[in-house]
């Protein structure tokens, strides 16, 4: 970065050290040789990934969270862009209104959006916890599905799908040859943003969990309530592993720019 | 409004009567409007007078309010652009980003179940009749905008259309580029023979381009036309004014005469009295601004009514009279150059 404003470069260095600076903690930490969540720590070793990996609740908890970010993620998706392609692409009266009611989610309170599940789903319709947790990920994703999606949507030249119909393509056609292609890098990051999202979700989690359905941010929640080892720590590490595996494929794939590009429409 | 002498046999298309309306915005009038067969016809205009909107119903991107058009002898009124067989070309190009220039130029031929071998043949002679065929391989976003235009039109071609429709084409080229490709999308008509609508506000590409010229303001056509019979005598106003007749003189009757510019002459001789249809006034000199090749003279003149307005000569600098701000002068034109308009309304 060879920006010629002082102050922003130095705001922006500051901004990178408080994000990035707690994380080397944690990350040193994870490979204390000791019992106890202390920095320095007291030696070097393993062993906590070890342990980790071989903690049962932890290891179980991931799947669970892995399936309902993947799943809700989809959902959302599948639900998303139907809606942004209304908005954007049909002629509704009072478009903007609209776009704003499917933004709604983002400002209602995730604690009372949850008890609300609760109450409704699992206490008056006896659903299951994990389709609950579905219903309430996928409600919280949908925003981010219609917002992304729909920003790449307002990106895009009409006249290309204009075009496709003009040269003999249904609108069904038209949509899985061009529009969907062009839509890419757009669903790529909605998904991945509501992967995400789903996965650091603490509070909807935390009021819809039960004893067999439980995701990995409540469950070391509750490990952090009861125990002080470095497990969370390494656990913490592994997490940050896969997520910048996951970033790096991205960045391979389809490019930061076009990813986040979308975004900032 | 002139017969127009260019048009023999079936029309290609025919809007009969055809309304649009946005809202309560009217977009195009009750027009009525034969598209000839094998010519190229444009749709001129200023922005907001309905020519895009016209090609927009005519491509079947849009339904008339009311009113019928037919496309070949078939009423086309409310068939979707997919089941019309017309190729379109569009102001911002609209190729497929993530398609090769071939595949771009395919699309339509796969749609149709052409199959490979001839595709392929019916691929290379679109490009190559836009001299792109050692392009065929890139991405639209490796080609500059001329190019990416070429596409465009190969694209469009290469289906066979009945019409090709063409959205100000021109407009996004730098003005050099924009005189080459007049001229080439002239010889590629003339190649295919097809029948072309083009939409432009340059009035100097259409009168360049067009077999026959149509001419909208607010929805409705002023008047259309080969370009000669309507620059030599516009109908209105409008038409008059926007093809670059500056100067309007009433005539003291209800109507007024206007006059090219280049054919209006200031003379230091005194106003002729027995004119016998040509123009002759009297005038003052306001403003003499020299341009090289010729000179443009503001003059204030005085009309038979009475009245007093503004008139504007650029005559040729070489053998141009001396002339400086408050002189004494007289304007004159023959007969053959005054054409002769309905007031204003």
């Amino acid at each position: 970065m060879r920006s010629r404003r002082p102050v922003v470069a130095s705001l922006a260095v500051l901004g990178y050290v408080v994000m990035i600076v707690p994380l080397v903690f944690i990350v040193i930490t994870a490979f204390t040789s000791g019992s106890t969540l202390r920095f320095p720590p007291e030696g070097w070793s393993l062993r906590w990934f070890s342990e980790a990996l071989a903690y049962k609740p932890f290891m179980t908890s991931l799947v669970s969270s892995l399936q309902l970010a993947v799943l809700s993620a989809v959902f959302a998706l599948l639900l998303g862009v139907p809606v942004a392609l209304a908005i954007h692409r049909g002629r509704l009266p009072g478009r903007s209104l609209l776009e704003g009611l499917f933004l709604s989610p983002l400002i209602v309170p995730e604690l009372v959006v949850g008890l609300a599940l609760y109450q409704q789903f699992m206490i008056g319709l006896d659903l299951d916890n994990l389709s609950t947790l579905l219903i309430g990920h996928t409600v919280l994703m949908f925003p981010y599905a219609v917002r992304v999606t729909g920003a790449s949507l307002a990106l895009m030249d009409p006249a290309v799908e204009d075009a496709a119909r003009g040269l003999g393509a249904s609108p069904l056609r038209t949509f899985f040859t061009v529009t969907l292609p062009l839509l890419r890098p757009g669903l790529f990051s909605a998904g991945l943003l509501s992967f995400i999202t789903s996965f650091n979700n603490v509070p909807l989690s935390l009021l819809l969990q039960s004893r067999d359905f439980r995701t990995l941010p409540v469950t070391m929640l509750d490990y952090v309530q009861q125990n002080y080892t470095p497990i969370v720590a390494s656990t913490s590490v592994l997490i940050l592993a896969g997520t910048v595996v996951i970033a790096i494929i991205a960045e391979r794939t389809v490019g930061f720019a076009k990813i986040f590009g979308g975004i900032n429409a | 409004m002139s017969a127009s002498t260019t048009q023999t046999g079936t029309p290609a298309a025919q809007f009969r009567a055809v309304t649009q309306k946005f809202g309560d915005f009217t977009a195009v009038d009750a027009i009525d409007l034969d598209i000839p067969d094998g010519k190229l016809t444009t749709l001129l205009g200023p922005s907001g007078c309905g020519k895009t909107t016209s090609l927009r119903m005519l491509a079947g991107y849009l339904t008339p309010t009311s009113g019928t058009i037919t496309i070949r002898g078939r009423d086309s009124t409310r068939i979707p652009p997919e089941k019309r067989n017309l190729g379109m070309v569009f102001q911002s190009y609209a190729l497929f980003p993530h398609m090769s220039v071939a595949d771009n130029v395919a699309y339509g031929l796969k749609l149709r179940k052409v199959e490979s071998a001839e595709r392929t043949r019916r691929v290379t002679e679109a490009l190559e009749m836009v001299g792109l065929g050692h392009l065929a391989g890139s991405r639209p976003k490796q080609l500059s905008g001329g190019q990416q235009q070429r596409v465009a039109v190969a694209r469009a071609i290469a289906i066979r259309p009945d019409l090709l429709l063409l959205d100000e084409p021109l407009s996004n080229l730098d003005a050099r580029l924009r005189l080459q490709m007049r001229s080439e999308i002239r010889r590629i008509q003339s190649e295919t023979g097809l029948s072309v609508v083009l939409v432009t506000h340059d009035q100097d590409e259409a009168l360049e381009m067009s077999d026959q010229m149509v001419l909208m303001k607010d929805g409705r056509i002023q008047q259309q036309g080969a370009p000669h019979e309507v620059f030599a005598a516009p109908a209105n106003h409008f038409v008059a004014e926007f093809l670059g007749y500056e100067n309007f003189i009433p005539d003291g009757h209800g109507a007024e005469l206007t006059v090219r510019p280049e054919h209006l002459v200031v003379t230091t001789e005194a106003p002729q009295t027995d004119t016998t249809g040509a123009l002759s006034l009297a005038a003052t000199v306001l403003d003499v601004a020299y341009r090289g090749v010729d000179v443009l003279i503001t003059v204030e003149a005085a009309t038979p009514g009475g009245e007093t307005v503004r008139l504007l000569s650029d005559t040729r600098a070489a053998g141009a009279p001396d002339l400086r701000a408050g002189d004494r002068v007289s304007v004159q034109a023959p007969e053959a150059h005054l054409v002769r308009l309905p007031l204003k309304s």
